[in-house]
């Protein structure tokens, strides 16, 4: 009987999924008024009680009605938990409502849940919030029907299904308007996958890391591994120093990209790696999607490789601004950023220093044994137009690996002093510098200052 | 007002459920005409002096002032005889803060209130200006009202007060209030991005009831009576305001975003939530990323993108006057009063909002002590007409009060609270000029309230 669905429903909620179930998340997900959802749980709650007396239910409840307060006749609108209840009501002249507004298992300190509860579904459901109030409003339509999808797709992030019905009708209205608001949408899915593949490839490239340095063998294998970790690295402290928009990192975070595949074609060496891989290849079909509807390119005269990655990298800063704008936040937790990146990059910065520091003395003592140890850092020269400074920039970021570990903050140190250099014009961005120099150089300090130097005048 | 009727059907949704919950129409807007014209900045020149702004504010005032006894430029002035002069206040504050100012001393720290009984009442009109002293109380007045004397000159100089009066009420408005229940709920200092967790569920149980979700069928329906919601400013916090970032070095607030920027999007959530509801006017308040001086222009709908789609989303500037249903609002968000209460010794927030409409100006002391643009042609903060509700924001508590004029004006004052310290709004009847507070809670702590 449908009467017993919904008592089903509202059981495995609040037992099996220990929800906090309150009115309005029951009525969003089951699509039904706001009142009957009332009533369903206060229904739920009889009936359980009657079953079974001892069943660890919580309920509050809402309570509305008439205090006098201050020589007011106060309307009051209060949600107070059960054991409360009669107490509000005695303490109201008169009632105006009383209703169940939640049911969760647990015994809740304060209100807050409650609120994050109704935060969420709200959220998701943002472009049909009054659908099941009880009130209803002709005069509330929106006045120009392109801004309705846009507003859908910018808003619905995961949930697909408002996406199709929105996605043809937007493109062509309001220029980067949607197909901005919903690479925020995919983006999003693009840096949840991106930081799933990063952290899963982590470990992965720790373990393919040691077994190389221990084995110095030199295959293609281990040598994109270590380079993702170099990029994992900047990744890393990019996102933990909130920094705005870089494209610097998004090259060696796409060049990730771009060679886990190829990884993956090389040699699937074990299972984390196909794992990988796919989120991988899912965020690049989604970007690749993407480019073809997006409108705004600042990125011109570009080689093919470029081409194609420079709109995503403009794509993947503005998935950097959404990511790093929700990250950077320092409101509290009832804005939602996705969780699992920052609980990605939480873990990634101190397993990647530490990785960064093993890197060191394993260049450190290969170098000193001579120059048979490759770093698997192929030297990539990558031209692409930097915004900030308006002007192409042409950067190395990794040194091929005759040289110790001075190379590693070769690349650095040598942009500002070169920037006369003809020949490979390196005009990095500066905090991109900063950060890889005070990553450099402080186990390059530790290290070998004398080498580090050397090691300058050699590759000049 | 809301309980009385809806008290039957209060424990109605305490049942199993039933087949068709009935849905409420929202009433229409009977008529709505935005008289905020005057409030709105066309092209802004800052160039101009701000006397221009006195000059027209007595020009425009002073058909309105003393007509009965001998009325006297100051420059007519003559010793021992009694006349009505009509000028502009000015208070002359203790020159200690200007000499500490001056020799770099500790400079003092902001008070709640700037008024010292060794301030002065100087009265001036086009020409010239006159110690006042008398029948006169220095510390409640403050600079920039116009007020017509009554006295004399003495010898030394001072005009010796006798009697003193403002613009009192203005002429009134005719009445076309709605006949049946009607209800605008009035609320301000929502405090957005601050950080506070009890305010926030208070504000989601605020968009609730409005929009009809909250309550039982009685409650539901009453709330389908609310024509329209007015947020008189304060929408963020004040710690959104980020002032300490312009000491920091450049290169560590580079790239750090705005506090603001996280508080608009959850603005512009709830905006959206209220306005798939109910036609809703937003005012600009003190920390709210518009314009600092008064009248503060709207917020521009770029910052909304989710609601301003909506026809029922009305930016507005402050202060704000509009004709809802046939009733005449004019409020503010609160900075005229809040400035007012500064600098003298009224203490009342009701009572200084009743003094500003009997003095018949919004905001006397722009531009001496708040920020205000100059104008030169007109000053719209005079009062012209007698609104039927007259409203100030972030009040520190709720305050309401039926004034009656002497020409049959009725005005209801009204000071809406700020939200996120007392999670109470206002809700004001139409029909009858009434107004009740509603205060929001949930649970947190152990006490009761």
């Amino acid at each position: 009987m449908a009467d017993e669905l919904y008592l089903e429903n509202i059981d495995e909620f609040v037992t099996d999924q220990n929800r906090v179930v309150t009115y309005k998340w029951l009525s969003y997900t089951l699509g039904v008024h706001v009142n009957q959802a009332k009533q369903m749980l206060y229904d739920y709650v009889e009936r359980k009680r009657k079953e079974n007396s001892g069943a660890q239910l919580h309920v509050t409840y809402l309570v509305a009605g008439n205090l006098l307060q201050n020589g007011h006749m106060c309307h009051k609108v209060a949600v107070v938990r059960e054991d409360k209840l009669e107490a509000m009501k005695s303490k109201l002249s008169t009632i105006a409502s009383v209703h169940v507004y939640s049911i969760q298992k647990a015994l809740l300190k304060d209100s807050s849940p409650l609120y994050n509860t109704d935060y969420d579904i709200v959220k998701t459901n943002l472009h049909n919030c009054s659908k099941f109030s009880a009130i209803h409003c002709d005069a509330a339509v929106p006045r120009m029907p392109p801004d309705i999808p846009r507003a859908q797709t910018s808003l619905q992030g995961s949930s697909q299904r408002e996406n199709d019905t929105g996605a043809p009708s937007a493109p062509a209205v309001n220029g980067h308007g949607p197909p901005a608001a919903k690479h925020p949408s995919q983006q999003h899915k693009g840096i949840m996958g991106m930081f799933a593949a990063k952290a899963a490839s982590k470990p992965q490239d720790t373990n393919k890391e040691t077994k190389a340095e221990a084995s110095g063998v030199s295959t293609a294998s281990s040598k994109p591994p270590t380079k993702n970790n170099i990029i994992n690295n900047f990744f890393g402290k990019a996102a933990m120093n909130k920094l705005k928009v870089n494209p610097v990192p998004e090259q060696p975070k796409e060049e990730k990209e771009v060679v886990k595949p190829s990884v993956a074609v090389a040699e699937p060496e074990s299972s984390p790696n196909p794992v990988v891989e796919k989120p991988g290849k899912r965020t690049e079909s989604a970007r690749i999607q993407q480019k073809d509807r997006k409108s705004k390119t600042k990125h011109v005269d570009r080689s093919d490789n470029e081409e194609e990655r420079d709109p995503e990298n403009a794509k993947r800063k503005r998935k950097r601004i959404k990511q790093l704008q929700s990250d950077s936040s320092d409101e509290e937790a009832d804005i939602p950023p996705p969780p699992t990146p920052e609980e990605e990059k939480a873990p990634s910065p101190p397993p990647v220093t530490a990785l960064k520091t093993e890197l060191e003395p394993a260049t450190m003592e290969v170098s000193a044994g001579g120059r048979k140890r490759k770093r698997k850092r192929v030297l990539k020269s990558k031209m692409f137009i930097d915004e900030e400074e308006g002007c192409m920039v042409t950067e190395k970021v990794y040194e091929s690996e005759s040289c110790t570990d001075s190379e590693e903050e070769f690349p650095k140190p040598k942009p500002p002093a070169a920037h006369k250099q003809p020949v490979l014009p390196m005009k990095k961005e500066p905090k991109e510098e900063r950060k890889s120099l005070k990553k450099g150089a402080a186990p390059a300090n530790r290290a070998n200052k004398q080498v580090s130097i050397m090691g300058f005048f050699h590759k000049k | 007002m809301f309980s009385e009727q809806v008290a039957p059907t209060a424990q109605g949704l305490l049942g199993p459920p039933s087949a068709q919950p009935p849905t409420f129409p929202r009433v229409p807007v009977l008529g709505y005409s935005d008289c905020s014209g005057p409030f709105r900045l066309g092209e802004r020149s800052f160039g101009r002096q701000y006397a221009h702004v006195y000059a027209v504010r007595l020009a425009g005032m002073r058909p309105t002032l003393g007509n009965d006894a001998v009325l006297r430029k100051l420059s007519e002035l003559q010793v021992g005889e009694k006349c009505c002069v009509v000028g502009t206040l000015l208070l002359q504050p203790s020159i200690l803060q200007e000499i500490s100012e001056e020799h770099n001393l500790v400079p003092q720290p902001p008070l709640p209130k700037y008024i010292q009984p060794s301030d002065e009442l100087i009265l001036e009109d086009e020409l010239q200006r006159i110690k006042l002293e008398g029948a006169i109380d220095v510390q409640r007045l403050v600079t920039g009202t116009i007020v017509a004397v009554y006295g004399s000159e003495q010898d030394d100089g001072r005009f010796l007060v006798e009697d003193h009066c403002f613009a009192d009420l203005p002429p009134p408005l005719p009445w076309n209030g709605p006949t049946s229940d009607r209800f605008v709920l009035l609320a301000s200092g929502l405090g957005l991005g601050s950080g506070s967790g009890e305010a926030l569920l208070s504000t989601q149980l605020l968009v609730d009831v409005v929009t009809g979700q909250l309550g039982a069928e009685g409650e539901q329906s009453c709330a389908a009576h609310i024509s329209r919601v007015i947020l008189a400013g304060n929408l963020l916090s004040q710690n959104t305001q980020s002032r300490d970032t312009i000491n920091k070095a450049k290169y560590l607030t580079k790239k750090t975003q705005a506090a603001s920027v996280e508080a608009v999007k959850m603005l512009d959530e709830i905006l959206l939530q209220l306005c798939t509801s109910v036609p809703v006017d937003v005012m600009p308040g003190e920390f709210d990323p518009t314009n600092y001086t008064l009248p503060q222009q709207p917020l521009h709908r770029c910052m909304l993108p989710l609601a301003s789609p909506y026809a029922t989303l009305h930016l507005v500037t402050n202060p704000y006057q509009a004709n809802l249903d046939g009733v005449r609002f004019l409020g503010t968000s609160g900075q005229n009063v809040s400035d007012i209460f500064k600098y003298s010794s009224m203490d009342d927030y009701l009572e200084i909002l009743e003094w500003t409409l009997l003095a018949g100006h919004i905001s006397p002391t722009a531009p001496d002590t708040l920020g205000c643009y100059p104008f030169y042609k007109s000053d719209p903060f005079i009062l012209t007409e007698c609104p039927h509700v007259y409203f100030c924001g972030n009040a520190p508590r709720f305050q309401s009060k039926l004034l009656q004029g002497a020409e049959g004006q009725r005005v209801l004052l009204v000071t809406v609270p700020d939200f996120s310290t007392t999670q109470t709004a206002c809700l004001v009847n139409l029909r009858n000029l009434t107004c009740q507070p509603i205060t929001f809670s949930g649970f947190g702590d152990e006490d009761e309230d």
